[in-house]
């Protein structure tokens, strides 16, 4: 079997932006999202994990856990301006998470901002898994 | 999805009720907007808010219609106070965004010379772009709860404006009904240093020129005038109206599900109107367009202020006042004639504006003989309309009209057309100075990436949902 990649891919939307991601795992694919998610604020990629923050979330179903886990990600960035850099998902179950995230304050100068995202939407929300294989689709408010 | 749509006449089109559908969807358009529309998902979205339970008409969709999330953008729907339910996806993640139009006393001619001067201190004054705010304005806890209860008036207590400006907001500047308990403590967190900012993305701060009249006796009445300087003001709740719209989605989805309200798309969660989570939810809606007023209530204090630095003339000189304010993503009761009778109902306008016609109670004074001032902006090159409202949208769309021009390029398409231009350079070029944050924001906000306002507006005119008063030409713009 061919091994899956890990990667994401911005989607077109004639307002707003979409991110879809593929993943080995449920987890990687949380992060992946977040890259995606972060690359739609910044096209920086020298960001240091200088702070950490555990992040620990529960939500009813696994597209119900991808928009609040963005969503926190993305309130780390509007109220600590902090930029994420890695992640240490320790739990990713279909309702649970509990994350590690790292990363360092928004610099101006090294992190020209794109992009002002209002908020991580359920608008075609798809979480889904194939033979080892996991897709997602999320769709966010510019 | 291909969705079955009848031609009504050359600007209506009716998406006949089928499937779970409560009632038909109704949609203005002419036929080449039309086509346009079929390969984007917005009819399906308009079909989709005609399944929700105590919708009363037809679910609209506006000239400007383009997909959102949940509800389309343009959208209009209203709802029975018993049978209905509120959407805070039918209201948007912005709410109360909106437009206010400020005049002056200036000719063109008086400006021009000192455009560039007032492009700068205007983008110096009014804090745009990403964690931009003002340093002189510092809320306490206290001070941002007295925001979301009272709204613009707040800030003229605060001395930024003057008690006549309120008459010239919907509403007042307050809506009735918001209980800052009702909020999270990440909204009043992410509300607190976002208050008097314009933001980014397609919010903006333009000087225009009023450059040519449609009606001279609403213009009058408006104190509108060919060759006139005016200001426009594009923006919303910021970060707190989104938070507020998320914390109420998560709410909704969960009481979607409580009562066995069967959803097309998790996006247009909802509650009954008379349910305790409907009630908190527009008590939560009420303080984020309280904060929004506020908000454009605070920019229009600094925009007053940096003409009269620019300029060197005092308030009597330039005669700054508020032609109007005008919301377009929110939900409103209000009171509407439907089938002979009178009902009490909850608009929902997502990227619609109020248009309440001559004579109703609900339009300021000043213009009562000629409608309640509508205000289109279209994009940074081309120009932007003031209309007012009229009998047939109060009859036919709840007293409600467009909103702006919708995006026909997605951002990225935007993006790619104007690499290789010097969209700043072009515009200079033109006459219209732009003053951005971001660069992204101007490449992705060309005017090419949106829709002709003027086809917008003039569909709404022909439908007789919005009679057109003045067109307006973008001098200076200040975006995020």
């Amino acid at each position: 079997m061919a091994r899956a990649v890990n990667h994401y891919r911005l989607l077109e939307h004639t307002a707003d932006i979409g991110i879809e991601a593929e993943a080995e795992s449920f987890a990687q694919l949380l992060e992946q999202a977040a890259f995606g998610l972060r690359a739609v604020i910044t096209e920086a990629t020298d960001i240091q994990p200088r702070q950490e923050v555990v992040l620990e979330l529960g939500a009813a179903d696994r597209e119900e856990l991808l928009v609040a886990w963005l969503g926190e990600l993305l309130y780390l960035f509007e109220s600590r301006h902090l930029l994420p850099a890695a992640f240490a998902i320790e739990q990713a179950e279909a309702t649970r998470l509990r994350a590690r995230v790292r990363g360092e304050p928004l610099d101006p100068r090294r992190h020209p901002v794109e992009r002002e995202v209002k908020a991580v939407t359920y608008h075609r929300i798809l979480v889904e898994e194939a033979q080892g294989s996991w897709r997602a689709r999320v769709y966010l408010d510019l | 999805m291909s969705v079955k749509v009848e031609q009504i006449d050359a600007c209506r089109w009716r998406l006949p009720r089928e499937g779970a559908m409560r009632t038909d969807g109704l949609v203005f358009a002419s036929r080449q907007m039309m086509a346009f529309l079929q390969q984007e998902q917005a009819l399906e979205q308009v079909r989709n808010v005609a399944t929700l339970p105590g919708i009363v008409g037809p679910s609209i969709g506006m000239p400007d219609i383009h997909w959102g999330y949940g509800f389309p953008i343009g959208g209009v729907a209203a709802f029975d106070a018993d049978e209905g339910v509120v959407s805070p996806g039918g209201v948007g993640y912005d709410i109360n965004c909106g437009v206010r139009l400020l005049r002056t006393d200036l000719e063109v001619s008086e400006v021009r010379p000192h455009l560039k001067q007032l492009a700068d201190a205007l983008y110096r004054n009014v804090p745009s772009g990403v964690g931009s705010h003002r340093k002189d304005l510092k809320l306490s806890v206290e001070q941002e709860r007295k925001v979301l209860v009272r709204g613009a008036r707040w800030a003229v207590e605060q001395g930024f404006g003057r008690p006549e400006d309120l008459e010239h907001i919907e509403e007042q500047g307050t809506i009735a009904g918001a209980d800052p308990e009702l909020v999270s403590d990440r909204a009043l967190e992410r509300g607190r240093n976002q208050l008097g900012t314009l933001g980014s993305g397609n919010h903006f701060l333009e000087v225009d020129l009023v450059e040519e009249i449609g009606d001279e006796q609403a213009a009058a009445a408006l104190g509108l005038f060919s060759g006139q300087v005016v200001v426009t003001i594009h923006t919303g709740s910021r970060g707190f109206g989104y938070q507020v719209c998320d914390d109420y989605l998560r709410t909704m989805l969960h009481a979607a599900r409580k009562y066995g309200i069967e959803l097309p798309d998790r996006q247009l969660c909802c509650a009954p109107l008379s349910s305790p989570e409907g009630k908190q939810y527009l008590a939560a809606m009420a303080c984020a367009a309280n904060f929004a007023f506020t908000n454009r209530q605070l920019i229009t204090a600094w925009v007053r202020e940096s003409f009269e630095q620019v300029l060197g003339k005092g308030p009597a000189e330039l005669r700054m006042s508020l032609i109007y304010d005008v919301c377009h993503n929110i939900a409103k009761w209000e009171t509407h004639q439907f089938e002979g009778k009178k009902r009490r109902l909850c608009v929902h306008r997502k990227g619609a504006t109020r248009a309440f016609p001559p004579g109703h109670p609900d339009t300021p004074a000043a213009y009562r003989h000629v409608g309640q001032p509508v205000l289109i902006p279209g994009d940074m090159g081309r120009y932007s309309y003031v209309l007012v409202g009229t009998q047939g949208a109060f009859e036919e769309t709840f007293g409600s009209t467009c909103h702006g021009a919708g995006r026909v390029l997605s951002r990225h398409a935007a993006k790619k057309q104007a690499r290789g231009h010097n969209v700043e350079a072009e515009l200079a070029a033109q006459g219209i100075h732009i003053r951005a944050a971001s660069r992204a924001t101007v490449a992705e906000e060309i005017p090419e990436a949106y829709k002709d306002v003027m086809e917008v507006v003039g569909v709404v005119q022909q439908a007789g949902i919005g009679k057109i008063v003045a067109r307006l030409k973008p001098l200076a713009v200040i975006k995020g």
